[in-house]
């Protein structure tokens, strides 16, 4: 049976958490195939998750993104109820943004806080929710923060602790707010499901009844892969127009996140990073929203700045806005188009192949195009129904291309990029060996705590940056090259010769 | 008290006691601020990524291996995850339905692939909480394999231990699984308790004793980073004697092949550091495999007259600047015995605090005290502390005198400015400098540190 999908669906915040995107959107882990085919069989309801019998470790809803940058968050206190792995990659957590000059704008004076309540065998025979109930008066006595962020894994979910009932009991003798995030890696396949679960427990929990309404006030939501820069970039078009922006969640205070009901529009860098927020916002306080495009590429800096006018009154300044910047950024980015165009120097453009979220699909491709790069083929990490408006208006605008789904699936990506031999590869940083090659290997996304302006990409800085940023993965190919010849490959010859990279997705295993 | 727990000794009670009473081990225990290391899936494949040529399989959740990828080897010295670690590691990615329905079928078809799949035909299943929770019979699954492929399986849920357990538990399913009574060879030794990744600077540890070695004569195999790592695994049982470089890590290993192969062990409490305790190794192994005393000491007398001809061009900045200063370790046990001895015992320091972060069994705890205190040139003695968290160790850090902090990443950015204390990374976790060769081991190791320490004032004079 195809499961309906109704864009205009709501949200339930009397539940404790929220759907997987397996449920809520048709999400798939599993795709090959053209674009506007993925876009029919979507329509269609026909979209599935399936086991791959090579599966690769990719992240799971509590470790891809929620670890490493729920703990970012300025005067919260963070419990991992689980074994003590599962936070470990939350170690990096004091000094993730101290790379940040404070003359960026990075607050001097922050400290970040976040504790394991360290599961052991007799926990998970007992039971442990005296031990999380514990942990929340310890945070509570050692950081008197603003909120208690409590962060479910496999373990907590698979013994069944009954964390609403801990907190309910717990909640009357600690002054923070104590926040559930029920994200079980066990719970679903695709990791996008921990951001939804995260904003489940902001909106249901922290997000305050608006007391005035901030006209000037724009949320953006912003995610790992967007620098300091970035951040900055945004920030310097937005106060131009006479707004305030919003960041949330990385790095922002608690009071940030209580006052997005606020707000005049909540915007997007990455859409479906955001639409469970936006969403909610929208449902329970009325902020409305967009989810498309995010400000990347020269076009889609305009348009995202348009958007925001509209919601702001902003209208006729966003047109002298974009007038002003366009007479400043426009020539330096036909300047870095001429070059990839004429790079090969036969008439063809140069060939991208971008690992990339969904919310990346959206936003590079147009941006590709507008460097003069082709993009005959993506990968992204999954796919749902969010973005399937959104992505048919690109087809569109940029043609068909090919599409690998596949929640950075390492033996595929590399076949993949193997047999189309694109001539610049932008590999995820966790892309194990897929950049052992002849041709150009760089990244696409940079990190948060990258305060340099080379790493910038979103506005017209980031067009111009990352456009230089690309020319320069073309100038020496050294490390991948040395790389291939000099270390061994991960996989046998025969992987890369036979014709298919979904060779061990079970098809017969669909969810 | 079970040395498979990661806290310290809890009895049934404890639960019961109001907060105010928990000492930092029991608080060690119930909940912990940024504990410096990771869990036993973790321990268990930092392990098999070090041993070359051979494939972990992760029995385990969807991000198990991301995570590790992040808190274990990022955190190890900031290294990627080599051919088949990081997102090319295979797991058997477990979610809902696996934990109803039970994730064997998955695992098997896991091992099939992958043996098509990847270039190295070697294979380790490494299990997490996931199949321990819901009853999965690994082991029958793993039989099934015997005689097809050599593979072998560790058990490693991280509810029942830390990255340093994970450690013990993979030479223990190795010893029970696939190795197999050898003829000793003579002049041979097996080197153990460098954990890899946790020991940040495991590959030039073991790099550096396998070349101190061979300088009397001695064939060391470190296991790690050799090529045909496997092979190297098999060949345990074949060593003269095990040597043990840890007063705790690799001493269940060591012990459980001298019962099963008879092999004697030797071991230090660190990998030895600068020229006093590579002298002494060097001289006490020598003496128990019966090296001739004429070759080791030539050896030592030319090694120690270079490395103290090169100490003496820290001459001047070190007097001048930083002479007979208190130092503050918080790091592994090893690293610190070691790091302690060298600035004590040559370098003229004065010891503060000592906080050990690696969490050892009770057992092994006063001994680890008697390294770091008996044998002290100076008339200081370090407290030392046995301290997990990251919050209580940064607690016991205000208000002393150390001038400089020997830790591990997390300390860095609040060193300076919050204690006045010049900041060394030398332990787990290691974002902030990255480990390729690096070590302090042996003679040059004692110069290494010389030139990270100093190096933090040095200036024009």
């Amino acid at each position: 049976m195809p499961n309906e999908y109704d864009p205009n669906h709501k949200i339930d915040l009397d539940k404790n958490t929220c759907p997987n995107r397996e449920q809520r959107a048709n999400g798939t882990n599993v795709y090959y195939g053209k674009a506007t085919e993925l876009i029919e069989d979507a329509k269609a309801g026909k979209t599935k998750c399936y086991d791959r019998e090579l599966q690769q470790t990719s992240g799971c809803v509590l470790n891809f993104y929620l670890t490493v940058r729920v703990s970012t968050i300025r005067d919260a206190a963070i419990i991992y109820h689980g074994p003590l792995g599962c936070s470990s990659s939350s170690l990096g957590y004091r000094e993730i943004f101290r790379s940040v000059p404070p003359e960026l704008g990075r607050e001097a004076n922050f400290e970040l806080n976040w504790i394991t309540t360290n599961l052991q065998q007799s926990d998970v025979v007992y039971g442990a929710s005296e031990k999380l109930k514990n942990a929340v008066l310890e945070a509570q006595r050692r950081y008197d923060p603003k909120a208690i962020f409590i962060l479910t894994t496999c373990t907590s979910g698979v013994i069944g602790e009954d964390i609403e009932g801990a907190i309910n009991e717990i909640q009357p003798e600690v002054k923070a707010t104590i926040v559930p995030v029920h994200c079980e890696g066990v719970r679903s396949r695709l990791v996008q499901t921990g951001y939804d679960a995260f904003w489940h427990g902001v909106l249901k929990y922290l997000v305050k009844k608006p007391e005035k309404k901030q006209k000037d006030l724009v949320n953006v939501a912003s995610m790992l892969s967007y620098t300091w820069q970035d951040r900055l970039e945004i920030k310097r078009l937005l106060e131009k127009l006479g707004l305030r922006v919003n960041f949330i969640p990385e790095f922002a205070s608690v009071g940030q996140l209580e006052q997005l009901s606020e707000a005049a529009v909540t915007a997007p860098l990455c859409p479906t990073y955001t639409d469970y927020l936006s969403r909610g916002l929208e449902q329970e306080y009325g902020v409305p929203y967009f989810l498309y495009p995010s400000p990347v590429g020269i076009k889609n800096t305009n348009e995202w700045l348009r958007q925001i006018a509209k919601y702001t009154g902003k209208e006729e300044e966003v047109e002298a806005l974009i007038k002003e910047e366009t007479k400043i950024w426009a020539p330096k980015l036909a300047a870095i188009r001429e070059k990839l165009i004429n790079y090969k120097g036969d008439g063809e453009r140069l060939e991208v192949l971008g690992s990339l979220g969904q919310g990346r699909l959206l936003s590079q491709l147009p941006y590709f195009d507008e460097l003069g790069l082709k993009s005959s083929a993506a990968l992204t990490q999954d796919f749902d129904n969010l973005i399937l408006e959104d992505i048919e208006s690109m087809v569109n605008d940029v043609g068909d291309f090919d599409i690998l789904v596949n929640t950075f699936q390492a033996a595929e990506q590399g076949h993949i990029t193997r047999s189309r031999d694109p001539d610049i590869t932008l590999t995820c940083p966790f892309q194990g060996g897929a950049y052992k090659r002849e041709k150009s290997v760089t990244r696409l996304h940079a990190l948060r705590g990258d305060p340099d302006p080379w790493s910038t990409q979103n506005g017209y800085a980031g067009a111009i940056a990352f456009g230089e940023f690309i020319i320069q993965s073309l100038e020496n190919k050294s490390f991948e090259n040395v790389m291939k010849e000099k270390t061994d490959d991960s996989y046998k010859d025969s992987w890369y010769e036979q014709p298919n990279p979904l060779k061990y997705v079970n098809t017969e295993s669909s969810k | 008290m079970s040395s498979t727990e990661n806290g310290d000794i809890k009895t049934k009670n404890d639960s019961e006691k109001p907060k105010e009473q928990f000492t930092s081990h029991e608080l060690g225990k119930d909940h912990v601020e940024a504990p410096k290391y990771s869990c036993a899936l973790g321990g268990a494949y930092g392990t098999a990524l070090g041993v070359y040529g051979l494939v972990p399989l992760l029995h385990a959740g969807l991000g198990c291996g991301l995570g590790q990828l992040f808190g274990q080897l990022y955190a190890g010295g900031q290294n990627a995850g080599g051919p088949v670690g990081g997102t090319s590691t295979a797991t058997t990615g477990l979610v809902e339905e696996h934990v109803i329905f039970g994730g064997e079928d998955k695992l098997r078809k896991l091992i099939n692939a992958s043996s098509e799949v990847y270039k190295d035909d070697k294979f380790v299943v490494i299990s997490g909480c996931i199949p321990a929770l819901i009853g999965d019979d690994v082991e029958a699954v793993i039989r099934e394999y015997e005689d097809k492929l050599p593979i072998f399986h560790i058990n490693a849920p991280g509810f029942n231990g830390n990255s340093y357990e994970g450690y013990e538990l993979f030479f223990e399913a190795l010893i029970d699984q696939i190795l197999t009574p050898l003829p000793i060879e003579k002049g041979v030794v097996n080197i153990l308790g460098v954990v890899p990744y946790q020991h940040i600077f495991w590959k030039g540890e073991l790099l550096s004793i396998k070349k101190l070695l061979e300088s009397i004569g001695l064939k060391a195999n470190i296991i790690f980073t050799e090529p045909n790592g496997f092979e190297k695994l098999k060949e345990l049982p074949a060593a003269e004697y095990n040597i043990v470089l840890s007063t705790w890590n690799g001493h269940r290993t060591a012990e459980k092949l001298q019962k099963k192969f008879g092999t004697p062990f030797i071991s230090f409490p660190s990998v030895p550091l600068g020229p006093k305790q590579t002298s002494h190794f060097l001289r006490t192994v020598g003496e128990k495999l019966e090296v001739p005393s004429e070759k080791v000491e030539k050896f030592i007398e030319e090694e120690e007259r270079r490395a103290y001809r090169f100490i003496e061009y820290t001459g001047d900045a070190l007097l001048i600047v930083r002479p007979h200063s208190y130092f503050a370790v918080v790091a592994d046990s090893n690293k610190a015995i070691a790091i302690n001895k060298f600035l004590v015992n040559e370098m003229g320091y004065l010891p503060d605090i000592i906080q050990l972060t690696d969490n050892p069994p009770e057992e092994y705890r006063e001994s680890i005290i008697e390294a770091l205190t008996e044998d002290l040139i100076s008339t200081t003695k370090p407290e030392v502390v046995f301290e997990p968290d990251a919050y209580l160790a940064r607690e016991k850090l205000r208000d002393r005198p150390f001038q400089f902090l020997f830790a591990s990443s997390l300390e860095a950015n609040s060193s300076l400015p919050e204690l006045g204390a010049l900041h060394v990374t030398v332990a787990f976790p290691s974002f902030n400098r990255v480990v390729l060769g690096d070590s302090y081991a042996g003679y040059d190791g004692g110069l290494r540190l010389l030139e990270d320490y100093i190096s933090t004032f040095a200036g024009p004079l």
